[in-house]
């Protein structure tokens, strides 16, 4: 008696591993639905930049590092799961968060690592979504980077959307990405221990294609850019009780006035000690002009 | 900054901070800070020199050369390397042009 009951738990034992096999192979639980497995990432894509820790310099390099590589790693989860569910409409939210990561940093690559997800969910983004009207978010955020994909990207949005709140969210930061990334290829042709790091993170190719490219052409490109976005899209509203009209005025005015080898606007106004002063009374001396403030 | 001393270069600062000359006077003395700093008046950071400078954050630099043309921006401090690259190269220019004759 005893016998058989421990050879039929046995024997329950055995089916119920085998029937964990046959689960686990069709997987352990029932296949979560797209949106599900879009939370579930996104909720470690957030929780990998919470640090809670006060660091050292060093420690909060590495920490970059960290968060870098383990936003890369999840963006290969959220392209593929995109790629899985192509008609489902987390399918954008997911591309969205696969490059929601802007490198406005140019971090040395040994640092961050690659982003192997990157070039693939622009593609799918311009070849599924381009008439989306949630674009607009992820056009504001890529106009502060660098990458290549950002730019081809941003110009077929313009090109291609028919909702102008989002044709405005990607003509400004285009005409400002381009005046940004000329102004930091001039410093790399002045300073070639500076374009290194930057081919290694963006690409040889690339960097080479824009150290190529004639400034001046550039820059009339940008303001242009600028210029119809302050004319067209005026009134798009921006975050921060701000507007497309506004922001782009700004940065013309930068663009035209306070880039380099502008003229340096004059300055009137008191010294410390209430003396009146210009900053042309300086002219003939190297000025170092510091914006800072006491807090 | 002292290794250009007696050459013809200058540190000018812009205070943004929203606070009035008196103030200011009395917070550089107490830090020891000695250069000479213009005073925006105002809500912090939107002073009339913020604003006509499209400054939104500290610290930003500009290097403005000789004949006060703007040369480089910076959002953030440069490094000392990259600094000094730039003020020497700027303040040698300033030099030559001053000994040659006009």
């Amino acid at each position: 008696m005893h016998g058989i009951r421990i050879g039929s738990l046995r024997r329950a034992v055995l089916a119920a591993c085998q029937l964990c096999v046959v689960w686990s192979v069709c997987d352990a639980h029932p296949p979560a639905a797209p949106a599900e497995q879009y939370h579930a990432l996104r909720q470690q894509y957030d929780r990998a930049a919470s640090s809670g820790v006060p660091l050292t310099d060093a420690e909060r390099l590495a920490f970059v590092g960290r968060v870098y590589k383990a936003r890369s790693e999840l963006a290969v989860k959220f392209l593929k799961l995109a790629e899985a569910h192509p008609d489902d409409p987390i399918a954008l939210d997911a591309l969205v968060q696969a490059v929601w990561q802007v490198n406005t940093v140019p971090w040395p690559v040994e640092l961050v690592g690659e982003d192997p997800a990157r070039a693939r969910s622009f593609e799918l983004l311009v070849r599924d979504h381009i008439d989306s009207a949630r674009l607009a978010p992820l056009c504001l955020r890529v106009g502060n980077g660098f990458c290549q994909e950002y730019e081809s990207f941003l110009r077929a949005v313009l090109a291609s959307n028919r909702h102008a709140h989002v044709r405005g969210a990607a003509c400004l930061p285009l005409g400002h990405l381009l005046y940004h990334r000329q102004q930091r290829i001039a410093l790399c042709k002045e300073q070639p221990d500076l374009a290194e790091p930057f081919a290694r993170l963006y690409g040889k190719e690339y960097i080479a294609e824009l150290m190529r490219q004639d400034p001046q052409a550039v820059l009339k490109e940008a303001e242009g850019l600028l210029a119809q976005a302050a004319a067209e899209f005026a009134a798009v509203e921006l975050p921060h009780g701000t507007n497309v009209g506004e922001r782009a005025r700004r940065e013309l005015f930068e663009l035209q006035h306070l880039r380099a080898g502008a003229p340096a606007p004059e300055i009137e106004g008191v010294d410390q000690h209430g003396t009146a002063f210009k900053l042309s009374d300086y002219r003939g001396k190297v000025v170092l002009l510091d914006f800072w403030s006491h807090v | 900054m002292q290794q250009f001393a007696g050459r013809p270069f200058v540190l000018l600062g812009v205070c943004v901070g929203g606070i009035d000359a008196p103030q200011l006077e009395q917070m550089m003395e107490q830090a020891g800070l000695t250069w000479r700093s213009f005073v925006d008046e105002g809500d912090a950071v939107a002073g009339p020199i913020a604003r006509a400078w499209n400054v939104s954050a500290t610290p930003t630099f500009y290097l403005i050369d000789h004949q006060g043309v703007i040369r480089y921006k910076w959002t953030a401090p440069p490094s000392a390397h990259t600094l000094q690259t730039a003020l020497e190269k700027l303040i040698a220019a300033a030099e030559q042009d001053a000994s040659s004759p006009p």
